[in-house]
């Protein structure tokens, strides 16, 4: 299952492990929210994924392969790192004066997504808020209430949406 | 047919079996010095399926111990092998060695007790590589949509992920049918394997149905799908459909998940008949010419033609089975088989279309001049690769089923 042609996505996910064990958390999600950041600059501005009126969201996972196989190869099991910097990036959230800027995290990989996205859309002179995402190893919801009040949106109103989705944004165009 | 001609195949066939198996267990996919002096495992457990018919028990079981010792850490059997069981593989997953493995390790389980199953039946062996077994199962259904209860493959039989890179039917029947073997296995040793059942039959389940078009009365080749997890498939870059005929779609059958009489594999063989009966030359086709990838030229091959040649001795139809299996014999070469033949007007077609498109690989130049120099040549026919293992293995069971049934037919009359 690993071949050289494929192995970069294991190796990330295998980095993230390695980096919380030697660097820790706040380092590690520094360096994943960079990467994001990095990337979306040479991607440009714009979203990806389907619309719903001023809603964006993702129908299938992007990252949804590469981490149900690399579970799979861990011993069918999340690292317990993985969940550190979950706990850590939700402790943040919590502790923020703007807990609506934060991702509705259901892996690690929202980090990356989050940063990515959140700078494309900056750049599009756009403010998103990820009113809430789903799990695809287990497929459970997880909103981030703050940014659905900030939406003007209802948990209702992004569950249905999740019902076909795996990551919902508001989007909302800022003015000049 | 040409009976005396025909057992003097089988004679040979048997020999060929024995001497191309290394010292440590490997059945060379073609003989060292030729096209393909490695071991695969979709050919090696088909090598070990024709000596177990052939007889060769202890063979069978020397085959099987190399392939289940050089199983990779996850439960992967790779592409190909050396002899010494190092991986040597320069492609992509092709799950069903998974299954073929299991399968005939299966077969080889009920032929060490055959009649005195109880009493005789090699639990021993089973016991020994249960951990493999195991590993093997589990590989199989971590590559499990849970979607469609389908298995996601990238290369199947024909190495050609064009038309198989998804749920294919016949890596999803050579699946579902080692998981069940495993599951007699480990009925037959106490293993608690409940869960291995309820999956094998979601998959068989799922193959019947998804995998079978009513309308076309045929299964089908493959859904494509890219991504094994796509959540939901609808959505992935490569959903399709592969609804072209394919020799393999008999493989719910060739894998003992439907009986031969089944009408879903009756109208199935029909129209793989129909469809890929070379007219020229006789023999079967593996898929439709214009798939274009006919290395050597299009043409019939020798163990798919074998293959049908069961299908029809198995529903009676022996005239059919004469000249599936009367074809094979006429084609032999001193006893040999070729993987597949040609005609040089499409051998020569075939070099066109990859010379221009500059899609030809250094390393099929040998090929091309052993083609031209086979002295089959001559009689305007391209024998490509020959002698191939695998076919050696499946006229071994053809001929056999054939001679029992035609045996049998004669004495009731």
């Amino acid at each position: 299952m690993i071949r050289l042609k494929n192995i970069l996505p294991k190796a990330f996910l295998f980095g993230i492990v390695e980096m919380v064990d030697i660097s820790g958390v706040e380092k590690t999600y520094e360096w994943i929210t960079t990467l994001g950041t990095k990337l979306a600059e040479i991607e440009g501005p714009g979203f990806e994924g389907a619309w719903e009126d001023d809603v964006n969201y993702l129908p299938i996972c992007p990252f949804g392969n590469e981490l149900i196989d690399f579970i799979h190869i861990h011993g069918s099991e999340i690292p317990s790192q993985f969940t550190e910097l979950m706990n850590y990036v939700n402790r943040q959230k919590d502790e923020s004066d703007e807990p609506w800027n934060y991702p509705a995290l259901v892996s690690v990989l929202g980090i990356l997504r989050h940063s990515y996205v959140t700078r494309r859309a900056k750049m599009a002179k756009a403010q998103v808020y990820n009113v809430g995402s789903k799990s695809v190893v287990n497929n459970i919801k997880v909103y981030n209430e703050e940014a659905i009040e900030k939406a003007r949106m209802t948990k209702e109103q992004v569950s249905k949406i999740l019902d076909r989705a795996f990551c919902v944004y508001k989007v909302e165009y800022l003015e000049d | 047919m040409n009976f005396p001609e025909a057992a003097k195949i089988y004679e040979n066939s048997v020999k060929i079996l024995k001497e191309n198996q290394h010292e440590k267990g490997g059945y060379y996919a073609s003989p060292p010095g030729t096209r393909y002096p490695f071991i695969y495992p979709r050919d090696h457990s088909v090598d070990i399926l024709g000596a177990i018919d052939a007889g060769l028990l202890d063979e069978a079981k020397k085959g099987l111990e190399f392939v289940l010792n050089a199983q990779k850490p996850l439960g992967e059997f790779s592409q190909r092998y050396d002899v010494d069981g190092n991986d040597a593989s320069y492609k992509d997953l092709q799950i069903d060695g998974n299954g073929l493995v299991l399968f005939a390790m299966g077969k080889y389980f009920e032929a060490t007790g055959a009649s005195f199953f109880d009493e005789m039946a090699d639990r021993e062996f089973v016991e020994k590589y249960w951990e493999q077994v195991s590993k093997a199962v589990d590989f199989i259904l971590m590559n499990k949509n849970e979607e469609v209860d389908l298995i996601h493959t990238i290369n199947s039989i024909h190495e050609y992920p064009a038309y198989e890179h998804g749920f294919e039917i016949y890596a999803n029947c050579a699946c579902c049918a080692g998981i069940l073997a495993a599951v007699k296995m480990g009925e037959s040793i106490g293993k608690d394997v409940s869960e291995w059942k309820v999956e094998a039959e979601k998959i068989k389940e799922s193959i019947l149905t998804r995998l079978y078009s009513p309308r076309r009365r045929s299964f089908i080749k493959c859904i494509r799908v890219k991504d094994r997890n796509s959540k939901p498939i609808g959505y992935d870059a490569f959903a399709s459909t592969v609804i072209d005929v394919d020799v393999v779609e008999y493989s719910p059958a060739y894998f003992e998940l439907l009986s031969d009489h089944d009408v879903k594999i009756r109208s199935t063989v029909k129209r793989i008949h129909e469809k890929l009966w070379d007219k020229e030359i006789g023999g079967l086709n593996r898929y439709p010419e214009y798939w274009g990838r006919n290395n050597g030229g299009y043409g019939p091959w020798c163990h798919f033609t074998c293959q049908l040649a069961n299908h029809y001795a198995e529903v009676d139809n022996l005239d059919m089975a004469e000249m599936y299996l009367g074809w094979v014999v006429d084609m032999a070469h001193n006893q040999m088989l070729p993987e597949h033949v040609s005609t040089i007007e499409r051998f020569e077609l075939w070099l066109e279309d990859y010379s221009n498109a500059k899609i030809l690989r250094d390393s099929k130049l040998t090929m091309i001049e052993n083609v031209r120099s086979h002295s089959k040549w001559k009689d305007g026919l391209a024998y490509v690769t020959i002698p191939l293992i695998w076919p050696h293995a499946e006229y071994i069971r053809a001929y056999r089923n054939f001679v029992n049934k035609f045996d049998n037919e004669y004495s009731f009359k």
